[in-house]
C-alpha cells in the first residue's frame, strides 16, 4: 500500500455531518442583491463630512497652517490642525501595554512620513470639505528624508535580538559545506488594497460613542476609542456587520479614526470620514519591505548542513512593526546548523502592518527560492530535494508535528500537475515565442489558538440564532458558525441565523492569524451543546412535555425535531416543544476561556489584546498548516512578459468546516501571491518619500485576465490538537510560497534567477 | 455658483426624479437619494467596476458618470434584478458557485456579467476573463466568478432550449 | 472634486461660445475630466457638455476610408464591423484599452485628448513642479520614479508619456483630425513637449474635435495593434505598436509598411525610419529585426526606463513578422 492509498478521513460532510458540507454563504443573498450595508453606507441622520489632509513632505514639521481662507469657505463647520489639543489619551496596544508618557496626538506637528494627516476639515457636504481643504495654507519645515529600506541613508538599523534563532554552529558548517548557495532576496512594500476603502462614521450621544467602521476586531477597536476619550469600555460601540475585505488592515483603530471621532464630539454632530483611495496608501501601513541575505550549505547530494539568514525589514520612525523574515525559514527543512538574525530599519513611512501571512510570505520567498537554487546547484529535482531534507519534527522547537502532510501535498500536487514530465534544464520547454517554466515551492502558516464567546438562542418558532462580536471579512464566519450550530443543535442550517460584527455582542478575537474559525466554531459548539442539553433537560422534566413519562434518559435532536432514542415515542418539533412547555426561548452564553481568565480583567484582556494567544508550539506539538504550489509560467522570449498559465496547489489545513469556502480562501491567497510575484510594489519617490502609485490604476492588482486555472487539493486530516473541531487555519497559508514558486518557474523558463519582487518584464527583457 | 438641477430618469423600471448638483455622480445620487447601495465607489477612477450600473442597457462606471448624464435615460442597478424573492439567474449562479467573499465588488460583477451574457450567451473562458477586466476583486474570487458565468450561461441556454 | 456649473451645448457653435467663459472646459464622456477633477489636476468652474450635439457620433466606412464622429463611443468603434475589416489595428487599439465600462462611456474625441498618466502630473499637492500643469514650474518626474516615462520625444521640460492607444493606430495610417472647418494630420495634431509641454495639441481657441478621418489603404487593412504591459489587461502600455503591412504580388516584397509606437514617447510616434528601411525589400526576419531597431533612434533613457528602448523594436519586429506570417 502506498501513501496515496491510505484511507483518509477529512472530517468533512463525506464522513457525515453538517460541518464540512459545501454549503453556500449564509450572507450570500444580502451581498448579491446590494442589500448588505457596509460601514460607510450606514444611514445616519445629520451627518457632517470630513476630509483628511495629508502631509506632502516626507519628514520635518508643520511650521504653520493658515486656516482663515478654509474657514471662510461655504459650509465649513470645523477644522482641526496640530494647533488643536484634542485631549486624547493613549490606547492600550495588542500586548496590553498602555503608554503613560502624555497624551495621544494623532495630528502631531512633527512629520514622520509623506501622507501623515496634518489636518481634518469638516463641512456640510463632502465637496465643501474638499474645497475648503484645498484652501488650507500649510507651511512646512522640511527635514532629511529616508525614503526606504535600501536608501543609502537608511543605515543598517538595529538588531532584533529577541528574533535571533540559532542551533548548532551554522557559520562553521556553512564554511565547511561542499556546496553553498548564497544570495540576497528583496520584497517591496505591498498594500492591502481592499475594495472597501477605510473610513468611519462617528456619532456621539452624550458620552456614548457609536462608531461604524470596517473591522476585523470589534472589541479591540472599541477599546481603543474608549481609552482615547477616557470612557468606560461599555460606552463605545463599534459596529461592523459587513467588511469589504481586510487582509490584516482592519484589525486596529488608526489615527484618522481618533481625529474624526474627536471632530464629531466637538461638533456635537455625527461625522463621516471616507479615507480616499490615495490616502489608503498612507493612512495605515501595508507590508514592510524586506531584504534577506540567505546562505545554504549542503552536501553534494543536496542534504542541508547549514542555513544562515541575515535579514532586515523596515519600520517607521514613530512605531515598531517587525515583518519577521525568519518566520518560515527554520520550519521548512531538517538542518543540523541554523542561524537567523534580523535588523529593523526605521525609515520615513507610515508604520507598516499585518498583510496576509505577515513574515511567512517574504520569509518563504527567500528560503523557497534558495532551496530551488540548491537543487540546481547539485543537479537535483526541486521536489526530490525537498524530500531529501524533509523535517520529520519541528527543527527549531524539537517537538513533533501535530499533523504535517507535506509529503502528501507534494505527492498529490505533483501527480495532478504532471511534474514527472518536467525537463530538468532551464529554457528547455517552449511553445512558439513562449518559454515555458515549471516551478514548485511550499508554504506554511502557524496554528494560533485563542478563546471566544458565543450566545446561542433556540427560538419559539424552532429556529436558532448565533450571536457573537466576531467579524466576517469575507472568509465565511456567518456560514461556518451556522453550520456548527446546526450540527450541535440538530436544527437545519437554513433555520439558523447569525449576528456578528458588533462590540456589544459576546467576545471574540481578531479575524486574523487564520484562527477565528477554529476559535469560534469551538465557542459556538460549546454554547450550542449547552443549549441543546438545556432543551433536552426541559423536555425530560417539564410537566407539560410529551417526553416526561417516556422513561427516556436522553433525547435526540435531528432535523429540528426531538424524539426518544429508541424511536417508538413521540416526535415533536423544537418549536412545538417550546410551546408546550411555555418557553419563549432557550438562551445560553458560553466561552472557552480557561479558569485563570474567568475574571472581568481576564475576559477583557482576552477579547481586546493578543496576550491570551497561544502560539504553534505552546503545547506538546508544533502545529502548522502546510501547502505545496506547482506553477507553469509562460514567458515571452522577446518581451519578458510573464503569464501564469496554470497552478496546482495542495493543502494540509486539517479539517475543513466548509470546503467551498476554504477552497475560495486558498485560491484568493494564491491569486494575491500572483500579484505579489508579478505586479505589486509601492513605488516611493526617493526625494520626498511619497508613494507615487497610490491608486488602483498604478498599484496593480491581479485582474480576471491574470488568473489561470487553479486547482486546489485537500490533503488534510482532522488535527485534534489544533482546534476543538480539528481545523487548522486556511486564510493565510495560500499566499505563502506562491511568489517563490513563480520565481522558480521563471528561472526554469528563462535561466534568469530573479530575487527581487515583483518580477516584471524589465528584469527579463 | 453651481446650482441644483432636476433630472428625470427611469430607475429599475420606475420613473423617478431627483434634484442634484452638477458635480454629483450617478453613484452618489443612487446611494444618497435612492438608498441604493449596491453600486459603490472604490477606486474612484472607473477601473475597479464596483460602481457598475447600466445606463440605457450599457454598463458604465457610475463613479465617473455625472448624474446629469442620466437625465432622460434608463438606469438599472443590481437592486432591480431580483423579482420579489426570486433572484436573477446570474445572482443565483454567483451564490452557488461561491463567486464572492467580502461582497463589496459583487454587485458590479453581477451587472457586468448580465451584459456579458447578453453579448456572448456562451462565452469562452478567455472571453469571460477579458470582458471582466474592468472589475477588481481583491478577495480574488475570480475562478469562482468564471464558474458562475459558465453556470449562468448553461442555465440560460437550457432555459432557451426548453422555451 | 470641487463644485462646478454645467451647461449643455446644443451645437458646435454653442459649445465654442460657452467654452470661451473663463474656467470652462468641454465635457463629452467625462471619463478623463472627472478623473482629473478628482485628483485635483482639472479645476473647472463650468463644464460644457457637448454630448448632446447631434450628428457627431456617426461611424462611416467606405472604400475611401472611415470617418468617425468625435462623439462616437470607443465601444461602438471597436465593435464596428467595417472598422474591424478595414482598420483592424484601430479597432484592436480600442478594444485593448481601458475597460468595457469606460469604453461604453468614453468618446473618440475625448480619447485622443486624454492626459498623461505621469504620477507627478497627477499629484499636484505633493509635486507642485510640473511644466504641463504650471508652465515654468519644473519637472518633478525627472529624477523621480521613471519606469513608465517616455524615451522618445522628451525634453528637459517634460518626459511624460502620451498614454493613448487609438492615436498610435491613427498616426500609423495617416489619419486626420477635423476641428470643425479645419483638418489637420494626427501626426501634426500632437505636439512634442519641447519648451511648452502645457501645449499638447494644435487645437486653437474655440475649436473642438468634430471627427477623425482615416484613409483606406491595403496596409491599414492588414494591420495589427500589439500592446505589452505587466498586467494582462487594463493597464497603460509599457510599449505598444500599430503596424500595417502591404506585400507585393510575390507575397514577399514589402510594398507598404506603417509603424507607430505608443507607451514610449511623449506623442504617438510614427517610425518612418523603419518604414523607409524596409519598403521595397524582401520580408525576412533578420532584416526586419535590424530595421526595427531604427524605431528608437534618438531615444533617451531615464533612470528606470531603459528597458523600453529594448522592448519597442522587438514589438515592432514581432508585429511586422506576424502580419507577414513569419512569427
Amino acid at each position: 500500500m502506498t501513501l496515496l492509498d491510505t484511507p483518509r478521513k477529512h472530517g468533512d460532510a463525506s464522513d457525515g455531518g453538517a460541518i464540512g458540507a459545501r454549503l453556500s454563504r449564509l450572507d450570500g443573498k444580502l451581498k448579491i442583491t446590494g442589500a448588505a450595508t457596509y460601514a460607510l453606507e450606514q444611514p445616519v441622520d445629520g451627518l457632517a463630512y470630513a476630509v483628511l489632509v495629508p502631509a506632502t513632505i516626507g519628514a520635518g514639521r508643520v511650521a504653520r497652517i493658515d486656516v482663515a481662507a478654509a474657514k471662510a469657505a461655504p459650509g465649513v463647520r470645523l477644522i482641526l490642525t496640530p494647533d488643536d489639543d484634542l485631549g486624547l489619551q493613549p490606547a492600550t496596544d495588542w500586548n496590553n501595554v498602555r503608554a503613560s508618557d502624555g497624551p495621544y496626538v494623532p495630528l502631531p506637528r512633527d512629520i514622520a512620513y509623506n501622507g501623515q494627516p496634518v489636518a481634518l476639515v469638516v463641512a456640510d457636504s463632502l465637496e465643501q470639505a474638499t474645497e475648503a481643504a484645498r484652501r488650507l495654507a500649510i507651511a512646512y519645515e522640511e527635514g532629511p528624508v529616508t525614503p526606504g529600506l535600501d536608501s543609502p541613508n537608511a543605515g543598517e538599523g538595529s538588531p532584533l535580538d529577541q528574533l535571533s534563532v540559532a542551533w548548532g554552529d551554522a557559520e562553521a558548517a556553512l564554511a565547511a559545506a561542499p556546496v553553498r548557495v548564497e544570495a540576497e532576496y528583496h520584497t517591496p512594500r505591498e498594500y492591502h488594497a481592499a475594495m472597501e476603502p477605510h473610513g468611519l462614521i462617528a456619532r456621539w450621544e452624550g458620552d456614548r460613542l457609536t462608531v461604524w467602521e470596517p473591522s476585523q476586531w470589534t472589541h479591540s477597536m472599541a477599546r481603543s476609542y474608549a481609552e482615547w476619550f477616557g470612557l468606560p469600555p461599555e460606552n463605545v460601540r463599534l459596529v461592523s456587520p459587513f467588511v469589504g475585505g481586510g487582509f490584516g488592515s482592519k484589525g486596529f483603530s488608526y489615527g484618522f479614526g481618533a481625529i474624526a471621532a474627536a471632530a464629531a464630539r466637538r461638533l456635537g454632530r455625527p461625522v463621516k470620514l471616507a479615507v480616499t483611495r490615495p490616502q489608503n496608501f498612507a493612512a495605515y501601513g501595508g507590508r514592510a519591505a524586506t531584504r534577506q541575505s540567505l546562505a545554504l550549505g549542503a552536501t553534494e547530494d543536496g542534504v542541508l548542513q547549514a542555513i544562515v539568514l541575515r535579514g532586515a525589514s523596515e519600520t517607521s520612525t514613530v512605531g515598531t512593526w517587525v515583518e519577521q523574515v525568519g518566520a518560515a525559514t527554520p520550519l521548512m527543512y531538517a538542518v543540523p546548523n541554523f542561524s537567523a538574525r534580523q535588523r529593523l530599519v526605521a525609515v520615513n513611512t507610515v508604520t507598516p502592518g499585518a498583510l496576509r501571512a505577515p513574515g511567512k510570505t517574504p520569509s518563504a520567498f527567500a528560503i523557497e527560492s534558495a532551496i530551488d537554487e540548491l537543487a540546481c546547484a547539485v543537479g537535483a529535482d526541486p521536489l526530490e530535494i525537498r524530500l531529501r531534507n524533509y523535517a520529520e519534527e519541528d527543527p527549531q522547537a524539537r517537538k513533533p508535528w501535530s499533523t504535517r502532510r507535506m509529503r502528501e501535498a507534494l505527492a498529490e500536487g505533483a501527480e495532478a500537475f504532471g511534474w514527472a514530465r518536467r525537463s530538468r534544464e532551464p529554457r528547455s520547454m517552449r511553445d512558439g515565442h513562449q518559454l515555458i517554466g515549471w516551478g514548485l515551492a511550499t508554504g506554511t502558516f502557524p496554528v494560533i489558538r485563542n478563546y471566544g464567546e458565543a450566545l446561542v438562542r433556540i427560538l419559539a418558532d424552532g429556529s436558532a440564532e448565533v450571536v457573537t462580536g466576531a467579524t466576517d471579512i469575507g472568509q465565511g464566519t456567518y456560514t461556518i458558525l451556522a453550520q456548527t450550530a446546526a450540527e450541535a443543535l440538530g436544527i437545519p442550517f437554513e433555520r439558523i441565523d447569525v449576528r456578528l460584527g458588533d462590540s456589544a455582542l459576546p467576545g471574540a478575537p481578531v479575524a486574523g492569524g487564520s484562527k477565528l474559525a477554529g476559535v469560534m466554531t469551538g465557542a459556538v459548539q460549546k454554547a450550542a451543546i449547552a443549549a441543546r442539553d438545556e432543551l433536552i433537560a426541559l423536555a425530560l422534566n417539564d410537566p407539560n412535555s410529551p417526553f416526561r413519562d417516556t422513561g427516556a434518559n436522553t433525547l435526540i435532536l435531528a432535523d429540528g425535531r426531538i424524539s426518544a432514542p429508541r424511536g417508538d415515542g413521540p416526535v415533536v418539533s423544537v418549536g412545538e416543544l417550546l410551546g408546550r412547555i411555555g418557553r419563549e426561548r432557550i438562551e445560553v452564553r458560553r466561552d472557552t476561556l480557561p479558569d485563570h481568565l474567568q475574571t472581568p480583567e481576564g475576559r477583557f484582556r482576552a477579547w481586546t489584546t493578543m496576550t491570551t494567544v497561544q502560539g504553534p508550539t505552546a503545547g506538546d506539538y508544533s502545529m502548522h498548516s502546510w501547502c505545496a504550489h506547482f506553477v507553469e509560467v509562460r514567458v515571452d522570449e522577446d518581451f519578458g512578459t510573464i503569464r501564469v498559465a496554470r497552478m496546482v496547489s495542495a493543502f494540509d489545513c486539517g479539517r475543513l468546516y466548509n470546503p467551498k469556502l476554504a477552497e475560495s480562501q486558498w485560491k484568493g491567497g494564491i491569486i494575491m501571491g500572483i500579484g505579489m510575484a508579478l505586479l505589486e510594489e509601492g513605488l516611493v519617490d526617493s526625494r520626498n518619500g511619497r508613494v507615487i502609485n497610490n491608486n488602483l490604476g498604478d498599484y496593480l492588482l491581479p485582474t480576471n485576465a491574470d488568473v489561470p486555472d487553479i486547482r486546489v487539493i485537500d490533503v488534510g486530516i482532522p488535527d485534534p490538537h489544533a482546534s476543538a473541531l480539528g481545523g487548522k487555519g486556511v486564510g493565510e497559508v495560500g499566499i505563502v510560497g506562491v511568489a517563490p514558486a513563480i520565481a522558480n518557474a521563471v528561472f526554469h523558463a528563462t535561466g534568469r534567477r530573479v530575487r527581487r519582487l515583483p518580477i516584471t518584464l524589465d528584469a527579463l527583457v | 455658483m453651481s446650482s441644483p438641477r432636476t433630472i428625470r430618469f427611469t430607475l429599475n423600471g420606475e420613473p423617478v426624479s431627483a434634484t442634484i448638483m452638477p458635480h454629483e455622480t450617478l453613484v452618489d445620487v443612487l446611494q444618497h437619494r435612492f438608498d441604493l447601495r449596491g453600486a459603490r465607489e472604490s477606486c474612484g477612477q472607473g477601473l475597479c467596476g464596483c460602481c457598475t450600473v447600466h445606463v440605457d442597457g450599457k454598463p458604465v462606471s457610475g463613479c465617473l458618470f455625472l448624474a446629469v448624464f442620466a437625465d432622460g435615460a434608463r438606469v438599472d442597478t443590481v437592486e432591480g434584478l431580483a423579482r420579489g424573492d426570486a433572484l436573477d439567474p446570474v445572482q443565483e449562479a454567483f451564490i452557488e458557485a461561491g463567486a464572492f467573499q467580502c461582497g463589496f465588488c459583487t454587485p458590479g460583477f453581477v451587472m457586468m456579467v448580465k451584459q456579458l451574457l447578453k453579448e456572448h450567451p456562451e462565452p469562452t473562458d478567455e472571453e469571460v476573463r477579458h470582458y471582466l477586466t474592468g472589475n477588481l476583486c481583491r478577495c480574488s474570487a475570480y475562478p469562482e466568478i468564471l464558474d458562475a458565468v459558465k453556470l449562468a450561461s448553461a442555465r440560460q441556454a437550457e432555459a432557451a432550449r426548453r422555451a | 472634486m470641487k463644485a462646478f456649473t454645467y451647461q449643455r451645448a446644443g451645437s458646435a457653435e454653442d459649445a465654442a461660445r460657452l467654452a470661451a467663459h473663463p474656467g470652462a472646459m468641454l465635457l463629452a464622456g467625462g471619463t478623463t475630466l472627472l478623473d482629473l477633477a478628482k485628483c485635483g489636476v482639472a479645476e473647472p468652474d463650468m463644464l460644457v457638455d457637448i454630448g448632446h450635439i447631434s450628428g457627431l457620433d456617426a461611424i462611416a466606412v467606405d472604400a475611401g476610408g472611415a470617418t468617425i464622429g468625435a462623439l462616437a463611443k470607443m465601444s461602438a468603434v471597436a465593435d464596428h464591423a467595417g472598422m474591424r475589416a478595414a482598420f483592424p489595428a484601430v479597432a484592436e487599439s480600442l478594444s485593448q484599452a481601458a475597460s468595457a465600462q469606460l469604453r461604453n462611456m468614453a468618446t473618440i474625441g475625448g480619447n485622443l485628448l486624454q492626459r498623461t498618466r505621469c504620477p507627478y502630473f497627477r499629484d499636484p499637492a505633493a509635486f507642485p513642479a510640473c511644466n504641463k500643469r504650471d508652465p515654468g514650474s519644473g519637472c518633478a518626474a525627472i529624477g523621480g520614479v521613471t519606469r513608465n516615462h517616455a524615451v522618445l520625444g522628451t525634453s528637459e521640460a517634460c518626459i511624460a508619456t502620451y498614454p493613448g492607444d487609438l492615436a498610435v493606430a491613427l498616426v500609423a495610417f495617416d489619419a486626420a483630425v477635423r476641428l470643425g472647418g479645419r483638418t489637420i494630420a494626427v501626426e501634426e495634431f500632437f505636439l512634442v513637449p519641447g519648451d511648452t509641454p502645457a501645449r499638447e495639441h494644435a487645437i486653437g481657441p474655440g475649436e473642438m474635435i468634430t471627427a477623425v478621418a482615416i484613409p483606406a489603404s491595403p496596409a491599414a487593412r492588414r494591420s495589427t495593434f500589439l500592446k505589452v504591459r505587466d498586467r494582462q489587461s487594463y493597464e497603460f502600455a509599457a510599449a505598444s505598436a500599430a503596424v500595417g503591412l502591404e506585400l507585393g504580388p510575390d507575397g514577399r516584397t514589402i510594398r507598404d509598411l506603417r509603424v507607430a509606437l505608443g507607451g514610449v514617447a511623449t506623442v504617438p510616434w510614427r517610425c518612418r525610419a523603419v518604414e523607409d528601411a524596409l519598403k521595397g525589400t524582401l520580408l525576412e526576419p533578420e532584416s526586419v529585426r535590424a530595421a526595427s531597431r531604427l524605431a528608437v533612434e534618438g531615444a533617451v533613457a531615464q533612470a528606470d526606463n531603459a528597458h523600453k528602448i529594448d522592448l519597442a523594436p522587438r514589438l515592432v519586429a514581432r508585429a511586422i513578422l506576424s502580419l507577414g506570417g513569419l512569427a
